[in-house]
């Protein structure tokens, strides 16, 4: 790590990515979300009639903001998420980081776990994802893992409650 | 997993049926319904009709009320409290004994009148907020709701001991911890929540006037009879009547409270109509907030709550002072966690981020307003955003300054907020995780928000712009060696 990046990051990266089907899942969500828009705007121009005022110029800017819209959510929204999820899971603690502009690390004692659960979204289940949540006594104190493959969120979860049945002290 | 308990179901006192017959405790949910058929059938009978209605209601209220009372028992069995309650759909509710992190007792002027109370269970809440969380059981006699308090706080099973908590075993030893001063009313005026008070009482009169005849307004006298005096007068008079009215209210909800500590639990009485009584567990106590808003910061004055695991309406019942001066609260607040030493400030960069978010949506405000100067003569737009702006300075570096955070040997503390300040000083065991977040700007200027994650109080109390370097060494040092994970594999 070159020390320009560590200045500038507060604590390491967990370790381990999400698996690759994630960005395909995520480009899906783009795809769908582009779908919406692009039906917005076709709506749009030919439902609202101007010729005057700013609505000339709102007709020109409306398709150039839904391509650029389109580009960000479908060719790099996907990918610097993939970049940026990470994860971990090591002795004593689950480790993750999440965001995209604005980022987030969370990292919860395996010892103050109260449940663990795993959840496939309808999406997920066609690329063979499943998210794993992890709660504590905090409302604030959640740790979600989005995106694993089923198997591998299945065993992690099952391992975490497990390990969290044996160690917990007070888990509040 | 819980066996039921053979416990026969107690009935509370049918004296209540009275009180409730007065208050329309059951029958309120009747009244949008009686008042659509009154209008149906029309009204215009004279007095006997009024008379026949208001006998008619009462009778409905009596009724209700005997029928919830006598659907009504509950049981304190040796493993779990069984409320069954419901008119219609019966329902019961078993609260294990483990899960009650609190009982509170309370005793309304019409309680009192019949010798009854109202006994509040709360039961723990954990991860999912909900308001469901609390068993009531009104109207028994004072002696049983003592008796109920006793037993379920002495039954849940004892936790083990911590050995350097002090010892608390010596049996019914009160200790006071803190008692209200009545001079302390005074501050009233200068809390936001207690101005409420009035205010809401002023609303509710202006509300009445609406709806009293036209013959019954009296006659005032029209806008443009007002003048300067009148208005200073007038001015005058509302401060007047807002600053009586926040310490009569903040009288009427704090008269003789008293804090004391009775075996393993701080015991709260307060109240000039309803007395309250509430038990907090110390074992629970994972730290303490002192608030101190703009107003009470003038005259150094502050309150202090409790944060209790799975405590419900904490903003409430975990009030351990409700009104005090600043030293009195510190005293009490580092009786319970420990003084985790003086505050350090954050980075420069930080009061850089606080000015430019505060002055953020002046400055907007003054760019539209030069364009609308320029382009159609609007120059008032100019001058508002001038001043927004030049306002928002000063609130800025207010917020910078309240900002904080201190890292003790069993506690630590941050501190954030200008016009509602907030000190949370928390203990290592109260964080169950740790939640860093940098947004963009923050990641150029070289901060990070830190959020010690606890499951008390707001679930969270965060540290805004520390230095980012700093962050894992804080989070190590307020919690624990699992914190490393941050920096370390």
């Amino acid at each position: 790590m070159d020390p320009m990046t560590r200045t500038l990051s507060p604590v390491r990266k967990p370790a381990w990515s999400l698996s690759r089907s994630a960005i395909w899942l995520w480009i899906t969500q783009g795809i769908i979300g582009s779908l919406v828009v692009g039906l917005a705007v076709v709506a749009f121009s030919l439902l609202v009639p101007g010729d005057e005022g700013p609505l000339p110029l709102l007709r020109w800017a409306a398709p150039v903001l839904a391509v650029l819209y389109v580009v960000v959510a479908v060719g790099v929204r996907p990918f610097v998420r993939y970049r940026v999820h990470r994860w971990e899971i090591t002795g004593d603690s689950v480790y993750t980081l999440t965001g995209w502009l604005t980022r987030t690390w969370t990292l919860v004692p395996v010892a103050r776990i109260q449940t663990v659960d795993v959840t496939r979204g309808v999406l997920q289940q066609l690329f063979g994802l499943a998210s794993i949540a992890v709660l504590t006594a905090s409302s604030q104190g959640t740790v979600r893992v989005p995106h694993l493959e089923v198997d591998v969120a299945e065993r992690v979860a099952e391992d975490l409650a497990r390990r969290a049945e044996q160690v917990r002290d007070e888990a509040t | 997993m819980i066996e039921a308990p053979p416990v026969q179901g107690r009935r509370t006192s049918p004296l209540i049926v009275l009180v409730h017959t007065v208050t329309f405790r059951q029958a309120r949910s009747f009244v949008p319904a009686a008042i659509g058929l009154a209008a149906a059938v029309g009204f215009n009978g004279g007095t006997p009709a009024v008379v026949a209605l208001a006998v008619g209601a009462t009778l409905v209220s009596l009724a209700t009320a005997v029928l919830s009372w006598w659907r009504f028992s509950y049981a304190d069995g040796p493993t779990a409290v069984v409320v069954t309650r419901g008119v219609l759909a019966r329902s019961v509710r078993t609260v294990p004994n483990d899960r009650i992190r609190g009982v509170e007792v309370e005793a309304p002027v019409l309680h009192q009148i019949f010798g009854l109370v109202r006994v509040r269970i709360d039961a723990a809440a954990g991860a999912v907020p909900g308001k469901e969380e609390e068993l009531v059981v009104d109207g028994v006699p004072r002696a049983e709701g003592d008796r109920l308090r006793a037993g379920l706080l002495t039954r849940r099973p004892v936790t083990v001991p911590d050995a350097a908590a002090p010892p608390v075993e010596q049996d019914d030893v009160e200790e006071e911890f803190a008692r209200f001063d009545n001079r302390w009313l005074l501050y009233a005026p200068l809390v936001g929540s207690y101005l409420v008070l009035p205010l809401a009482a002023v609303g509710a009169l202006f509300r009445l006037a609406d709806e009293l005849p036209r013959s019954l307004t009296p006659q005032l006298p029209g806008p443009d009879a007002f003048n300067l005096k009148g208005l200073a007068i007038f001015l005058g008079v509302t401060a007047l009547v807002l600053a009586v009215g926040a310490v009569v209210g903040a009288a009427v909800v704090n008269w003789g409270f008293r804090l004391v500590r009775r075996r393993g639990s701080l015991v709260a009485v307060r109240g000039l109509i309803t007395r309250r009584q509430t038990e907090l567990e110390i074992d629970r106590i994972r730290g303490v907030t002192l608030a101190e808003g703009l107003g009470m910061r003038l005259v150094q004055a502050a309150r202090v709550s409790a944060l209790v695991t799975g405590l419900g309406d904490a903003a409430r019942r975990g009030q351990l002072l409700p009104l005090g001066p600043r030293e009195e609260a510190l005293t009490l607040a580092h009786r319970l966690v420990e003084e985790p030493g003086p505050l350090l400030r954050h980075p420069v960069a930080a009061r850089r981020r606080r000015l430019m978010r505060a002055v953020g949506s002046g400055v907007l405000v003054t760019v539209a307003g030069g364009i609308a100067t320029a382009t159609l003569g609007w120059w008032w737009l100019l001058a508002v955003g001038v001043v927004l702006t030049l306002l928002a300075v000063p609130l800025g570096l207010g917020r910078y300054a309240s900002l904080g955070h201190a890292v003790g040997r069993t506690s630590f503390s941050v501190r954030s907020g200008w016009l509602a300040r907030e000190q949370a000083v928390l203990q290592r065991r109260a964080v169950v995780g740790w939640t860093v977040r940098q947004s963009f700007l923050q990641r150029r200027a070289g901060l990070a928000t830190v959020v010690a994650c606890v499951g008390a109080g707001s679930g969270g109390y965060a540290a805004l712009d520390m230095a980012a370097d700093e962050v894992a060494g804080f989070a190590v040092a307020a919690s624990g060696t699992w914190a490393a994970t941050l920096t370390t594999r």
